[in-house]
């Protein structure tokens, strides 16, 4: 696997003045910029982690970056065109309280025997704008992103993009970050015939 | 009447040629379709005038407008249709056209609107459909003709609802709607009753798309025969969840393991079909703990039927109405001869508690979405399908539609008479049989449809 290249990304702009003020380098404070772009770093790892195992059908690896207690949501939009707010009380994409939901869609996809699966859509996932949403702790953060997967349904040689945002809520367990929570805003939901996790 | 005024323009006239495209002889033990009906341009063209312009279709539900000037919009096939409540209360439905230069007047799927202004020269209708304003109107220097024509919304040629459900018809030679649901009601009356103070599309939109014929889904609705083939990445998850593996959230159902249970189909007048069979666990229904309450309000035969039965009943032509795995009710609209678009709606009791709807949806989800376990298995097997049909030469008839045949009766059978229902013909059987005759009278009905079109005579006589 390709070896996660943290320290060639440029330096967001709050920390570069901080260095250009020759600002003594301290242990990471809780809100200090090294520790905000360490944190956002490792973030970032593990979301672009995921679209990668994704496009390269690695499931296991997949799954393994989710907590067992995940949250995994994907609404629909309301008649007006509103996003729907509730899961209980409104329909869903998908909606899963725990990680076993996750590891059924794999075990479909690898199943060979779901005509919609065999074979798995070849897929391009992209990932960017990955941002905090409120502020992070040392073990307990919350990213939006914006994503495009490009998808071509092999068969039925048609090529599709999906795109939207997504929220996450990552959990640091055992001095490693794992997705506690996902949510995917399925921007283009008039859906062609048929849309999977490995689409989002 | 001259046959070629009632065709759609470009199209070849062959009176004789429906007799083609359904091999229908009971007798000789035929009953087969022939590949064009899913694949032929212009028959589609002809099906859209004759089948979906001359019937009732379903449009919406009545709790998408509960209070005056509320208003939805929809399609029957590719003509947009406005449905209103008017200040009056009444429901209305119109072409969703503006009479002006015909731009689509409202492209909002649902909402409210005292007047609909059309966004083009602001002509503009109020919720009866009544034009209220053609702007600059005395500037206009019409002529006195114009002023002398309507100029409100057209209505369709019928709109009624039953229990809820809002159907229309663009053409007004239709029978009444209770009168062509028949015996159908019941199973409208067993979903749409089965919430004290009614039911409701639980909000979300599921719309999906597939690359094939819309009578792929038609058939589809009613098939059991493909569960344990297209399904089974679907039935293995479903035994690993009763093993206490994967998701426990929802239900782990074992119709595989009970291919021996109780099925039997029924066909009514106007092409409807129902394929019904027994529920191997009755608990399993979100209604099943206020079964009691139920048995009061609508009494036990319905109620007992809302637990120990399952059904899928296609309303001719397009909608399907189901009691298995979740309430669902789906309609598939015919965009071109290969394109279908599907509409799905959880049905959920209006005020229910949170618990209830959270395992309704959860049980839709995991089975009936594009996103689902199982239906994009479905909607692939179709694409595959229209694929097939599409390749010249090849077989032209369709044998899917023999099973069950040897057993086909004519009139009732034990589980009509329990709901006193009088079908055209009943089968009998275990699911394991997969039946495939209650296609026959859709089929039938179809090709009436198109015959009086093309004779250019009464659909309804
Ligand atoms: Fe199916």
């Amino acid at each position: 696997m390709p070896a996660v290249k943290k320290k060639s990304r440029p330096t967001p702009p709050a920390a570069r003045s901080a260095q250009s003020r020759g600002a003594p380098s301290l242990p990471a404070r809780k809100s200090s910029p090294e520790a905000l772009r360490d944190l956002l770093d490792a973030g970032r790892d593990l979301i672009e982690s995921e679209a990668m195992y994704l496009d390269e059908r690695r499931w296991d690896d997949w799954l393994a970056l989710y907590t067992e207690k995940c949250e995994y949501w994907v609404p629909t939009w309301r008649m007006d065109g509103t996003l729907t707010t509730s899961h209980d009380e409104e329909l869903s994409h998908i909606y899963y309280s725990n990680r076993a939901g996750l590891a059924e869609r794999v075990s479909r996809l690898t199943s060979r025997w779901s005509p919609a699966s065999s074979p798995v859509p070849r897929t391009c996932h992209i990932v960017a704008n990955i941002r905090f949403i409120g502020a992070p702790s040392q073990d307990r953060m919350q990213l939006r992103s914006s994503w495009v997967t490009h998808a071509l349904y092999i068969r039925q040689r048609q090529t599709y993009a999906f795109f939207g945002s997504a929220e996450y809520e990552l959990a640091s367990v055992s001095g490693k970050w794992l997705i506690a929570r996902k949510k995917v805003v399925l921007k283009n939901d008039y859906i062609p015939s048929m849309i999977d996790v490995n689409c989002l | 009447m001259n046959i070629t005024q009632a065709l759609p323009r470009g199209i070849g006239v062959d009176p004789q040629a429906m007799m083609r495209y359904i091999d229908d002889r009971p007798n000789d033990g035929i009953f087969q379709v022939h590949r064009d009906v899913f694949i032929d341009r212009d028959l589609f063209e002809r099906e859209l005038a004759y089948v979906f312009g001359r019937t009732w279709n379903f449009l919406g539900f009545e709790s998408q407008i509960p209070k005056p000037h509320d208003f939805f919009t929809g399609h029957i096939a590719r003509t947009p249709v406005l449905v209103t409540r008017g200040g009056d209360k009444q429901i209305r439905a119109f072409f969703n056209v503006c009479r002006h230069k015909g731009a689509m007047l409202c492209n909002v799927e649902q909402g409210m609107a005292r007047v609909h202004v059309c966004p083009y020269h602001a002509w503009s209708y109020d919720s009866t459909g009544a034009n209220v304003s053609i702007k600059d109107h005395a500037a206009g220097d019409y002529p006195k003709g114009f002023e002398s024509e309507d100029h409100n919304l057209k209505p369709l040629g019928a709109v009624a609802s039953y229990k809820g459900l809002v159907f229309g018809s663009i053409s007004p030679d239709v029978p009444l709607l209770e009168d062509f649901l028949g015996d159908t009601k019941f199973f409208v009356d067993l979903v749409m009753d089965q919430g004290p103070h009614g039911m409701e599309p639980i909000p979300g939109r599921a719309l999906y798309t597939f690359r094939g014929n819309w009578k792929l889904q038609l058939e589809n609705g009613m098939d059991t025969y493909h569960l344990t083939t297209t399904h089974l990445s679907f039935l293995n998850i479903q035994s690993d969840r009763r093993r206490g593996g994967g998701n426990q959230e929802v239900r782990k159902s074992n119709v595989a393991g009970n291919m021996g249970i109780k099925t039997s189909t029924f066909t009514f007048p106007h092409g409807h079909g129902v394929l019904t069979l027994e529920n191997e666990d009755p608990t399993i229904r979100p209604i099943y703990s206020q079964l009691d309450q139920l048995r009061a309000r609508v009494g036990k035969t319905k109620a007992d039927w809302t637990t120990a039965r399952s059904f899928n009943a296609t309303i001719f032509p397009n909608m399907n109405l189901s009691q298995n795995y979740a309430l669902i009710l789906r309609v598939a609209r015919p965009i071109s001869v290969d394109l279908t678009e599907m509409t799905s709606y959880c049905l959920g009791a209006i005020g229910e508690s949170r618990a209830q709807r959270a395992l309704r949806l959860r049980e839709f989800e995991d089975f009936f979405n594009a996103s689902g376990l199982a239906t994009p298995d479905d909607s692939l097997m179709y694409e595959r399908c229209q694929d097939g049909l599409t390749n010249a030469g090849g077989p032209p008839w369709l044998q899917g539609y023999a099973r069950g045949m040897n057993e086909l009766k004519p009139g009732g059978n034990d589980w009509t008479n329990e709901i006193s229902a009088r079908p055209l013909q009943n089968w009998m059987g275990t699911f394991k049989a997969g039946p495939e005759v209650m296609l026959h009278e859709p089929y039938r009905e179809w090709q009436r449809l198109m015959d009086t079109g093309l004779r250019g005579e009464r659909a309804y006589p």
